[in-house]
């Protein structure tokens, strides 16, 4: 354990000296928030308060920005050089892989401790356990992202471009085609078989559905954590195997 | 029981062999070097050693261990300076080295004293609070060996170690490296530098093509090439230096050509100088001839590679 701490801090440190990184990710949020999404809320009459909607949609944009930068990391890593270093180091293959994935978590932690304080204070209305389910959702969910990204990342031991095609691709498609910025219900009847596709609907309906929002304009929360909880089990089992039997470094060497 | 043990060793990237049913020994404790040009095969088989990469087939073994089913114990007990330290851009030094001892297990009580012996030795000390993207290559050279210096694993593999460092750096490396051979470390070197493999060699594997062509000592190599010793005499003007005498010493066991180059002069080319010359002078004190003077010069490592190969070594292309 003290390996995978190690291996997390050596990086992490980096981050928060100074944490500029994070510190514009906070300020970001907070102009989105103040600027635009006060005043498209004026115009959104569908929804009692859009300023709250939009705020946990990007909260879970958020989080899903973080989890993609995991994947990329490790792909930068590669192709940084840093790949075969890190796998010649005395510890499993497994232990590295947690150590990604924990790095990955503090820093989803960071980054949207302060948004989703925000958020909470926007909406007032909440409880421990509400913010515990909201949390836990929000990890999951990055969990399953950075997971997926890693899966991904190994198309780009073949091919950086084909890698940064997909996942923007893939990006684009799954914050879009969600119900990220607005209700199932509203979106045309086209957009819905995409949109229950996309993780980022289950996630944000369930953080939603957590801190009070009308369970009439969300999808049913056993769905969302089944689909959650099964994409961050099968993408992140899928990494630790593919990290274990086909990650190689002389690639990047 | 050796160190290092490849049986039927290939590794292929797409279409392109890069280890060709290769078969290699390490001995324990000695200084290996593989001495081959760009893309013999060399880093393919020091990353499999290292279980960074996995052999499409064949068999390879660390200290006993199996590299494809061993690889965690295997790491445990190895540790690999690459041939090129990159990926640690914002970081220094100094916290790349603590962060190495650390989890390379070195214990805490030891660790400041280690990197200041080492980075002092391998004049790192003054850019150990740089960050790592303002060394220059030499630096980031130095820093790539210190940190296997300073974890003194039971197999070191160094990859073109010295490479891009300067000679007074070269020659601290090199002494660094077979002090740790003699606390008892297995290392294996890669390189296609002359004089790095016959400064650190206990024993040279030549790698051409991803097979190894020839392994044995540098002295045994050289010995191997037919007429790779030149040996140039001098004799005095006198009656005894006749035609006959230079019949004779033609005639001397490992002769393989003798020419005349001047008045009395002579050039021989022998196959192993240290026996021919005593059986040469022995002749000249026989005849009565008196030898002037004797200029013996060995082949090298450069003229071994070209007998075994066909091709220089600093100029051979990738395969």
């Amino acid at each position: 354990m003290h390996n995978i701490i190690r291996l997390v801090w050596f990086d992490l440190k980096h981050e928060l000296r100074p944490p500029i990184w994070i510190t514009m990710e906070w300020l970001t949020f907070t102009i989105q928030l103040g600027i635009y999404g006060a005043l498209i809320s004026q115009l959104v009459t569908g929804i009692s308060d859009y300023q709250q909607f939009y705020a946990i949609g990007f909260v879970v944009m958020m989080t899903f920005d973080i989890g993609s930068h995991t994947g990329r990391h490790f792909v930068e890593h590669a192709h940084e050089g840093r790949l075969p270093y890190l796998l010649s180091l005395p510890i499993s293959r497994s232990k590295l892989f947690l150590s990604i994935a924990l790095q990955g978590g503090i820093e989803l932690a960071l980054m949207i401790s302060v948004p989703l304080a925000i958020t909470l204070a926007l909406i007032g209305n909440f409880t421990f356990i509400s913010v515990v389910g909201a949390i836990v959702t929000l990890f999951v969910l990055g969990f399953g992202v950075a997971g997926l990204m890693l899966g991904l990342s190994f198309i780009a031991f073949k091919s950086t471009d084909i890698y940064t095609a997909i996942t923007v691709g893939l990006s684009s498609i799954i914050i879009r085609f969600s119900t990220v910025l607005y209700p199932l219900i509203f979106l045309p009847p086209s957009y819905v078989p995409v949109a229950i596709l996309s993780p980022l609907t289950y996630g944000a309906d369930l953080v939603r559905l957590f801190l009070g929002f009308d369970p009439t304009l969300l999808l049913d929360p056993i769905y969302a954590v089944a689909v959650l909880t099964a994409l961050a089990v099968s993408t992140l089992g899928l990494g630790m195997l593919l990290l274990q039997r086909l990650v190689e470094g002389v690639k990047s060497a | 029981m050796y160190a290092v043990e490849t049986q039927g060793l290939i590794k292929k990237y797409g279409k392109t062999q890069a280890l060709k049913g290769l078969d290699f020994t390490v001995d324990p404790k000695e200084i290996m070097v593989l001495l081959g040009p760009n893309g013999s095969g060399k880093t393919t088989l020091l990353l499999i050693l290292a279980t960074i990469l996995k052999p499409t087939s064949g068999a390879a073994q660390v200290m006993g261990l199996d590299v494809t089913k061993q690889p965690t114990k295997i790491r445990q007990i190895l540790g690999i300076s690459f041939q090129e330290a990159r990926g640690f851009w914002r970081h220094k030094p100094a916290e790349i080295l603590h962060f190495h001892a650390a989890i390379c297990g070195v214990p805490k009580s030891e660790r400041d004293a280690k990197i200041e012996e080492i980075m002092k030795d391998l004049e790192l000390w003054e850019a150990r609070n740089k960050l790592f993207m303002h060394l220059s290559g030499g630096q980031t050279k130095r820093l790539e060996v210190s940190k296997l210096l300073i974890q003194r694993p039971q197999f070191a593999i160094f990859d073109e170690p010295s490479s891009q460092v300067d000679l007074r750096g070269k020659r601290k490396i090199w002494g660094q490296i077979r002090k740790l051979r003699d606390e008892g470390s297995t290392i294996l070197v890669a390189t296609n530098e002359v004089r790095e493999a016959e400064y650190l060699a206990d024993r040279v594997t030549v790698l051409d093509q991803g097979k190894s062509v020839v392994c044995d000592t540098v002295r045994n190599l050289k010995d191997k090439i037919a007429g790779g010793d030149v040996v140039e005499l001098q004799l005095e003007q006198g009656p005894n230096n006749t035609e006959e005498l230079r019949e004779e010493l033609y005639k001397i066991e490992g002769t393989v050509n003798l020419l005349a180059t001047g008045e009395n002069q002579y050039r021989a080319h022998v196959s192993i100088a240290e026996a021919w010359v005593p059986k040469m002078t022995s002749l000249c004190y026989e005849r009565k001839a008196r030898l002037l003077s004797v200029r013996v010069t060995e082949p090298s490592l450069d003229d071994v590679f070209l007998h075994f190969t066909g091709k220089v070594l600093e100029t051979a292309t990738d395969a």
